[in-house]
């Protein structure tokens, strides 16, 4: 998975990034003033910033205009919602754009969707005896292709880009069907079955009372 | 249609008009005098012509002959001749009868020219005995008619040229005349767009010089009240976007943190930090919302004043402090000069902690803060001075404002909501007394409340 900095003065908030990105399988670095970064950038592949916009000594917006001809992927995150300031973000090349309060899957989410765009995430992931390659969407076990329809596929990414956290029903079919598909909760359940028989996982895709399902693997890829 | 063009049009006609009414006017006058003149001379002429007729009939009549229509033929004639030279033609005529015409003579010599000829006439009798007989006296005035046309044309090619030069005189004239006016307006314009500096030069005596006189400063004050209003939106602004972040900065943690305890797989030591921070930041929550609560209070309530002893409200404060100086390793140094103060002692005390917990964060290690008080210029004041950081010109401006942090960092590890010095300045105010701050960066920080009331 992708290795990234998080630059935010906030101890809590700083820690609750990285403590989900390495949930999910991310390694991070973190940061907690402007000044800090460019040393960090200079020594470590970075493949993407979280950058905070208020920040003390160098706010964000002046740290990404020095940073820019890295050509790294940012996401703002900051607390100021007011168009001319995400404008203004948006206008020094920021990738994506993330309000406070955020919720966790939203973030992961969009970190995702920075990561392919920018074509970062590219490597197979595997799991056990599982290999899965997102770029070609096939999955392999023991060496064998897995024959998997394009929604199981869509599932297992979200599961994998969201591992080891639970994720409820509702929010399986808003990530893996898209916001306007309107089924029942059950889908769900029979998309599951059908990806632990597959794959072998009923260890691994576990059912968590009252919440939904997670998959579990090692945080470290 | 323009000022200038409408003045212009307005003088240009009227000029013209009056010149032309009063030029005719002295014209037909002088036209009258000189008609009026020719006629007594005619008058005169033919009086005179008529007495040496009558002298003439009564010599010839002396000398026996008698006067018959020869006769008189003869003696017209030799007098008609005479005056034809001058213009004048002369008619006798007897009773009904015309015995001479003198104007058909010379028509006859001079040939059939002119018939519609301008001339004065005047007829009389010649004295008695001779009544019967009457002179007529045609005086040409083809001449006086002449010289009227000449002045007519004369007049109306003045006209012609005097017109347009007038014009033009008159334009040059009323441009620059108006030339104030189009500056005003063009400074008026650019103030409408926005840009408030802008005056207007204009150093003349005159009504325009006092219009840009008073124009210039209402245009100072109008640009002194939208900078004053744009710097109150701006800070209204800045308060509002403060207390976004410090309400959404607890809440994106303690939301997160919540979501990651309820749904992730995770070891105890993690359940340990996340837990952790959500007690943290509900704690300051709960700060910042008593602090925004006791600025709320303060604004709108009326505080009850009562005789305060200075010594007791510094040994309340120093106990109420002890436990952070003796944290942060710093003493608190009491000097009083006054025997008590006017006030509520709840909210003096708070506003001399706040004071002091600021003192604290701005003071390195083993460095001293001074709590004092004494009488100036018959004002009491409470002072408290540290040795600390201090804060630069700018930082200090700000100082007051809500939710204002100098070292956003520091200020936030102490749990600072950033509202101390925003209550103090209400304190101060809710006791009518006046607020100073001086600072100095590396060099420390005073704060004084002066009680100038009683």
């Amino acid at each position: 998975m992708a290795t990234i900095l998080v630059v935010e003065d906030e101890k809590p908030i700083n820690d609750l990034i990285t403590m989900n990105l390495k949930l999910v399988g991310h390694s991070f670095f973190k940061a907690f003033s402007g000044t800090e970064v460019p040393p960090i950038l200079e020594r470590e592949n970075i493949d993407l910033i979280l950058l905070d916009v208020m920040l003390p000594g160098l706010d964000g917006f002046e740290l990404m205009r020095r940073i820019r001809s890295l050509n790294i992927p940012v996401i703002f995150i900051t607390a100021k919602d007011s168009l001319a300031d995400r404008i203004t973000g948006f206008e020094l090349g920021a990738d994506d754009y993330i309000i406070k309060p955020f919720e966790i899957l939203e973030m992961l989410a969009r970190i995702n969707v920075v990561l392919r765009r920018n074509a970062r995430e590219q490597s197979a992931l595997i799991i056990d005896d599982v290999e899965i390659r997102p770029l070609e969407r096939q999955v392999f076990k023991l060496g064998r292709a897995v024959e998997l329809t394009a929604k199981e596929f869509e599932l297992l990414e979200v599961l994998i880009q969201n591992r080891n956290i639970a994720l409820s029903r509702e929010k399986l079919l808003e990530l893996a069907w898209g916001y306007d598909y309107e089924g029942e909760t059950r889908t769900v359940d029979v998309h599951i079955r059908q990806l632990r028989k597959k794959l072998g996982w009923e260890e691994r895709i576990k059912t968590i009372f009252k919440l939904g399902y997670r998959l579990e693997a090692p945080g470290e890829p | 249609m323009r000022f200038w063009q409408k003045t212009l049009l307005v003088v240009l006609i009227l000029f013209i008009v009056t010149l032309d009414a009063s030029v005719i006017m002295m014209m037909h006058k002088s036209w009258q005098l000189n008609m009026e003149r020719e006629i007594q001379r005619s008058s005169n002429e033919q009086a005179l012509i008529a007495n040496n007729i009558y002298d003439n009939l009564n010599s010839i009549k002396s000398r026996g002959m008698t006067v018959n229509d020869d006769v008189l033929f003869d003696v017209a004639r030799s007098y008609a001749d005479y005056y034809l030279k001058q213009g004048i033609s002369l008619q006798l005529w007897d009773r009904e009868q015309l015995v001479y015409d003198g104007a058909l003579a010379a028509e006859k010599r001079k040939g059939l020219e002119e018939h519609h000829v301008h001339e004065i006439v005047t007829s009389g009798e010649l004295p008695a005995p001779y009544q019967e007989l009457k002179l007529v006296y045609k005086r040409n005035i083809e001449e006086l008619y002449t010289s009227q046309k000449e002045l007519n044309r004369y007049f109306v090619y003045v006209n012609a040229t005097a017109g347009p030069i007038l014009a033009c005189l008159l334009y040059v004239l009323i441009r620059q005349l108006t030339k104030p006016l189009r500056q005003l307006s063009r400074t008026t314009q650019t103030i409408a767009d926005g840009n408030y500096n802008e005056r207007v030069a204009l150093k003349k005596n005159d009504e325009f010089g006092e219009l840009a006189q008073n124009f210039n400063q209402m245009a100072e004050a109008v640009g002194r009240h939208v900078t004053e209003l744009s710097a109150m939106a701006e800070e209204k602004q800045r308060i509002v976007d403060n207390l976004a972040h410090e309400l959404r900065t607890p809440l994106t943690s303690m939301q997160g943190f919540a979501q990651y305890l309820n749904s992730a797989q995770i070891s105890e030591e993690e359940r340990i930090t996340a837990s952790g921070h959500i007690w943290s930041e509900t704690l300051r929550l709960k700060n910042l919302a008593f602090k925004l609560l006791d600025l709320s209070v303060l604004r709108h309530q009326s505080v009850e004043r009562i005789r305060i002893s200075v010594d007791e409200l510094f040994q309340s404060v120093r106990q109420m402090e002890r436990e952070k100086l003796e944290q942060a390793g710093m003493t608190l140094v009491l000097h009083n000069a006054i025997e008590s103060v006017w006030g509520d002692p709840d909210l003096l005390a708070s506003f001399l902690v706040n004071c002091i917990d600021n003192a604290i964060h701005a003071s390195a290690e083993g460095s001293e803060i001074r709590l004092s008080a004494y009488e100036l210029d018959s004002a009491a004041v409470l002072e408290v001075r540290d040795y600390g950081k201090g804060m630069s010109e700018r930082q200090a401006q700000r100082a007051f404002e809500p939710f204002y942090r100098a070292d956003m960092a520091r200020s936030r590890e102490h749990g600072g909501a950033g509202l101390g010095l925003a209550i103090c300045k209400q304190i101060a105010e809710a006791h009518q007394a006046s607020l100073s701050l001086e600072s100095r960066e590396n060099e420390g920080t005073c704060i004084r409340i002066y009680f100038t009331t009683p």
